[in-house]
């Protein structure tokens, strides 16, 4: 476990300051490729969790599709997606809602962490037993989802294009 | 400190940050980035729980949150598009039509 140590806090440290970049980057371009750098530290951090399955799936649907989808949204967007500045009532409600949600979570999150407990089989099979026993319902439940939102995306879209 | 303690810090930090970023981004799609964020550190919690309690169950919870994220992003950034398409500058707080 020590050996992984380092990699794990440098992989931390990389997705907290990428964090800060999106929140903080001027440009949505430069916050979108903030966005894929935190995106892959969380991957390495599932790499290091020993969630193989789950980090393929965050680099194939966050790193790839939703970075990409973003960039497209950028390019459409008005000016650019150039924004005003904040104003300070703004930085204020973020200094103090940040803060005050930190000091909850810090609170509610200090927990004595039990001795991990024996790490189960790896490998896909064991989640896919789980995602078609205990979780059948939500599991199915993601195939309409998938189809309500690409469907309602159409939708609020198409509206706007009969109007004009 | 263990790694599980490091994570554990780790996501707090991160919800934290996002929800900062909703706060003080004006541009809806920055907006979004900071909900991905959040959105993130919420799934790494729930691998790492299942991590710690020896469970695969949270890695298959983790999935199903994978493709709600996606779902979420899809919709938000077609919102966002549909409201900003015909102003000058996207900023949510000039949103002059959110009606059906």
């Amino acid at each position: 476990m020590d050996a992984l140590l380092v990699p794990l806090i440098v992989g931390c440290a990389v997705a907290l300051v990428s964090a800060l970049g999106v929140i903080l980057a001027r440009r949505p371009v430069h916050g979108a490729v903030a966005l894929l750098i935190h995106s892959l530290s969380i991957v390495a951090l599932y790499l290091l969790l020993a969630a193989d399955l789950i980090a393929f799936g965050q680099l194939l649907i966050y790193s790839g599709a939703i970075v990409v989808l973003f960039l497209f949204v950028v390019a459409l967007l008005p000016a650019g997606g150039i924004e005003r500045a904040a104003t300070s009532s703004r930085i204020i409600a973020a200094l103090v809602g940040g803060g005050a949600l930190l000091l909850a979570l810090g609170a509610v999150l200090s927990v004595q962490l039990p001795a991990p407990a024996p790490q189960p089989a790896t490998g896909v099979a064991p989640i896919g037993r789980a995602l078609l026993e205990p979780l059948v319902v939500p599991f199915e439940l993601t195939a309409p989802l998938l189809l309500v939102a690409i469907i309602g995306a159409v939708t609020i879209w198409r509206r706007q294009e009969v109007e004009r | 400190m263990t790694a599980e303690a490091i994570v554990l810090a780790t996501t707090a930090a991160l919800f934290a940050l996002g929800a900062a970023g909703v706060l003080l981004r004006r541009n809806p799609v920055a907006v979004l980035m900071a909900v991905e964020i959040m959105l993130n550190a919420a799934n790494l919690l729930i691998v790492l729980g299942g991590r710690v309690r020896g469970e695969v169950l949270g890695q298959a919870i983790a999935l199903i949150v994978l493709v709600i994220a996606a779902a979420e992003a899809v919709i938000g950034l077609g919102l966002a598009l549909a409201l900003y398409r015909d102003q000058v500058m996207a900023d949510v707080d000039e949103t002059r039509e959110v009606r059906g």
